[in-house]
């Protein structure tokens, strides 16, 4: 009867899988607890009351994706600022490659390789302003119990926050791969090219995956709404 | 109403020392004289939403009987959280008080 329960409640917590095995345990635990100190005799009822005292195991997992949620939110308000930290390694790995082989730029080119290198700094600058504003604003935002519309405000600015961080950041890799590419078109072909192609994938996987994270989050608050309300 | 107090309740059941899961709601439940009869399933939850917010840490022991528990305990945080809830309940505690001691029932004469 209590692995039936905690089947349920697993199931329940399927969104998070190293979650759902840590509160199965605890829970396993204290339903073990709670049918030994039973003053009844009999283990099967016993273990019926324990479970009916424990509460609907839906109504659990909807507390915990809440919390889950959160702690999501934080760990994406982190990511940004690593994700933002990595593109700035790749781009002065690459500006110390093209330092150390004196890879020059032709003097037609630095009008606009300057132009793109303005827009590069200031979108790399904006998104490095915005993504610590957003961090600070999500690990100030209380764990609520319920998904209440508030938090849902809070989590949409944070969103918004995260967004406007990636675009900008976004852009700046676009301006990378411009100047890049001006770069190497400049060059005779060589495994010297290596370093500035990888950094760039680099730059470019980096702000993928925010993109990615950032949609699963907004689908996570969907599906955490969706608990709540079943 | 006592959702709404759950996390003041759960630290003031920890502040005696650490505990796991099913000790805290029997903490509830002796030192509230029965009174607090949750669901008990809510204060896992709470506990990890506790210690997501670094007012309660927690990690696995194992029991004589082999069992594994997860024992949560008040960090600084929390104790200090717990002082001020303490201070605010007992200011809201007495305003009610104070409030209904000098009330009189409906429909009395002035």
């Amino acid at each position: 009867m209590i692995a039936d329960y905690l089947d349920r409640l697993a199931g329940a917590l399927s969104f998070d899988r190293s979650l759902a095995r840590r509160v199965r345990e605890e829970i396993e635990g204290h339903l073990q607890d709670a049918a030994a100190a039973d003053p009844t005799a009999d283990r099967l009822e016993a273990e019926r009351r324990a479970i009916a005292q424990c509460g609907d195991p839906r109504a659990i997992a909807a507390e915990f994706a809440v919390i889950a949620l959160a702690r999501r939110s934080r760990r994406l308000g982190i990511g940004v600022l690593v994700a933002i930290a990595g593109v700035l390694l790749a781009m002065k790995a690459r500006v110390a490659w093209y330092g150390a082989l004196q890879w020059a730029l032709c003097d037609d080119v630095k009008p606009l390789a300057a132009v793109v290198g303005s827009i590069d700094a200031y979108a790399f600058l904006a998104s490095v302003i915005v993504a610590v504003v957003g961090s600070v604003y999500v690990s100030g935002c209380a764990i609520p119990s319920r998904l209440h519309p508030e938090y849902c405000r809070q989590l949409r600015r944070f969103r918004q926050l995260c967004t406007v961080a990636t675009g900008a950041l976004v852009l700046s890799v676009i301006s990378d791969a411009v100047l890049t590419i001006i770069r190497l078109l400049a060059t005779d072909a060589s495994p010297a090219f290596f370093v500035p192609i990888v950094s760039l994938a680099f730059e470019i996987a980096a702000a993928g995956l925010l993109i990615a994270v950032i949609r699963d989050l907004a689908q996570r608050t969907n599906s955490t709404a969706t608990l709540q309300r079943t | 109403m006592l959702k709404g107090h759950l996390d003041m309740i759960v630290l003031a059941a920890l502040s005696a020392g650490p505990a796991h899961g099913y000790a805290v709601i029997e903490e509830i439940r002796r030192k509230s004289g029965e009174a607090f009869d949750l669901p008990e399933g809510t204060i896992y939850p709470a506990l990890h939403r506790l210690e997501q917010a670094g007012l309660l840490s927690s990690r696995w022991v194992t029991a004589p009987s082999g069992r594994r528990r997860r024992v949560y305990a008040l960090t600084r945080r929390g104790s200090r959280a717990l002082i001020e809830h303490r201070a605010v309940w007992q200011q809201f505690s007495e305003a009610i008080g104070g409030l209904l001691a000098g009330a009189r029932p409906q429909g009395s004469p002035a």
